[in-house]
């Protein structure tokens, strides 16, 4: 099963075209970060609406963290670092790897309505998140990965 | 026998430290072991599979269709595979794209269907304000021209107006430039002209598209639009086209078309509008060649809107009206037919199970200037991966 796992990640991974590694994104996040890790039980998980249990974490010395999460857009993966201010609010989002047509990538302009965000009913598409000309499947995937990582937030402690 | 006692127990205390320095020898292994697995879990997911110092290749594959059920008062009920389109784009590298969609139509080629590429294109990127497209281009009119996945536009159907006055879907052959600045989008392509030998009165140039097949190339057309996204979700902008349909049969047969158009999504309300108009020169002497009355000035608008009800599965009541005329005026001594002069009102309902499949149902009103009505109940299923 685990290998199976692993294989399918790995088809996901082998898709994805990079935009920033993780490493460069994170080095912008701060220095001295901690990366934790966390096996969150399946109600917890469940709860969150995350599939695995296996949650990782940077945690900056000023109380800021920042997670990562791959989803599927339409038919290819896209990674996202969203990073969470000490209030529990969305301070950065970033788009790591989109392996979409470029028509459906996300500009900056649309990301930035992500910032000072927490999770409540404001952070959706029928809310203060205004949809994606003509690339609603992109915008979906998204707010639906912060709703998710702020949940796990929310679960974690600080 | 005190002797024994002491040697059994520092054999057992032996035994015991032994053990437990043992537990924590291998416990620290599988928690090294852990942590390298959960690393290596962690690039898997992120997807840094050493793509980022590699050439940026790659083909992508997605697609949209729908199915529809129309049942008019007064007539026959059908039912149609609509459209079922693959959509396949190739990155030779971050500069150069390919881009195109495969569509086959009413289900199969043996019973009036057809199979055609709606677009295909190579992008060359040069920056985001300025970059190259060359190929079956759509052409940038309106607003379903360029977007038309069944899940984008509220409706059964999609609207008459981008059907007779903006003849979707529209693609010819040529090259152009396009860009975005932020808040402004623009695209200007030069492309083969019309065909004014398939003009119509009911349809007017709608069937005169060429389509990248054996076009003919006589007579170009230039044409563009501008977009203004005052905010994310809503866009303000106008599109205009210019060229000659006479392919060399002795007029010109101009061909200006214009429209304005706004779309905005915001807090699950949804509004859409297009206005309008197109000029046809030498109308006279295309309907003599054609046998029809080809309006040589034709025109229409509408207007549509939903709410995406906060429910948990989107369900969003919509309603469109639109006003069109193929023939607003025809050429001297010709005669308009009042049937061409439709008004259209839809009402209904569009549910998204998930947000790629989209199942409208809708009442349409159709009434002629002649006096004639038309009601029908419209089922659509769509869908997009």
């Amino acid at each position: 099963m685990k290998k199976l796992l692993i294989v399918v990640l790995f088809a996901l991974a082998a898709h994805a075209r990079v935009i920033e590694t993780q490493e460069q994104a994170l080095a912008s996040v701060g220095k001295n970060l901690a990366r934790q890790t966390f096996f969150l039980t399946k109600e917890q998980a469940a709860a969150a609406g995350l599939e695995s249990q296996l949650v990782i974490r940077y945690a900056a010395p000023n109380g800021v963290y920042a997670y990562f999460d791959t989803h599927r857009v339409r038919t290819e993966p896209e990674t996202v670092m969203i990073v969470v201010d000490a209030s529990g609010a969305i301070s950065r989002i970033d788009i790591l790897s989109f392996s979409e047509p470029t028509d459906y990538f996300p500009k900056r302009r649309w990301l930035d309505q992500f910032l000072g965000r927490k999770l409540d009913n404001e952070l959706s598409l029928k809310g203060a998140i205004r949809p994606m000309s003509g690339a609603s499947l992109t915008g979906a995937a998204i707010v639906n990965a912060s709703r998710k990582i702020l949940a796990v937030h929310r679960l974690l402690p600080k | 026998m005190l002797k024994r006692i002491v040697l059994i127990l520092l054999i057992a205390t032996t035994a015991s430290a032994q053990t437990s320095a043992d537990l924590e020898k291998r416990l620290d292994e599988m928690k090294r072991q852990i942590e390298i697995l959960t690393k290596e879990i962690e690039t898997l997911k992120a997807g840094e599979q050493q793509h980022a110092a590699q050439p940026e290749q790659g083909v992508s594959f997605g697609g949209y269709g729908e199915f529809a059920y129309e049942n008019p008062e007064h007539g026959t009920p059908s039912a149609d595979l609509v459209r079922g389109v693959l959509y396949t784009d190739y990155k030779f590298s971050d500069r150069v794209l390919f881009k195109s969609e495969l569509e086959v139509e009413h289900g199969t080629t043996e019973i009036g269907g057809s199979v055609s590429l709606e677009f295909a294109h190579l992008d060359y990127l040069l920056k985001p304000q300025a970059n190259i497209r060359a190929g079956l281009v759509l052409l940038p009119m309106g607003i379903i021209n360029e977007q038309h996945e069944p899940t984008t536009y509220l409706g059964a159907t999609r609207p008459e107006v981008e059907d007779r006055i903006l003849p979707t879907t529209w693609s010819e052959l040529g090259a152009g430039v396009f860009g975005d600045t932020g808040s402004i989008t623009y695209r200007g392509y030069v492309v083969t002209g019309l065909d004014s030998t398939r003009f119509s009165a009911e349809d007017s140039i709608h069937e005169g598209k060429q389509s990248g097949s054996e076009a003919l190339a006589h007579d170009l057309a230039i044409t563009g639009r501008v977009d203004w996204h005052p905010f994310e979700g809503t866009l303000v902008g106008a599109s205009v086209y210019n060229g000659g349909s006479g392919q060399g049969r002795g007029y010109k047969g101009t061909v200006t078309l214009a429209d304005v158009h706004a779309d905005a999504k915001f807090r699950g309300v949804s509004l859409r509008g297009v206005f309008a108009r197109g000029h046809i020169g030498d109308a006279a002497a295309i309907s003599a060649q054609n046998g029809q009355t080809i309006g040589s000035s034709t025109g229409g608008w509408y207007v549509e809107g939903g709410y995406d009800l906060p429910t948990r599965i989107a369900v969003t009541p919509y309603f469109r009206h639109e006003r069109l005329d193929t023939q607003r005026r025809v050429p001297l001594g010709l005669t308009r037919d009042p049937e061409n002069d439709r008004r259209i009102t839809s009402f209904g309902l569009a549910f998204k199970p998930i947000s790629q499949t989209v199942i409208k149902t809708e009442y349409e009103m159709i009434h002629t200037r002649a006096g004639n009505n038309a009601n029908q109940f419209n089922l659509a299923l769509g869908y997009i991966f």
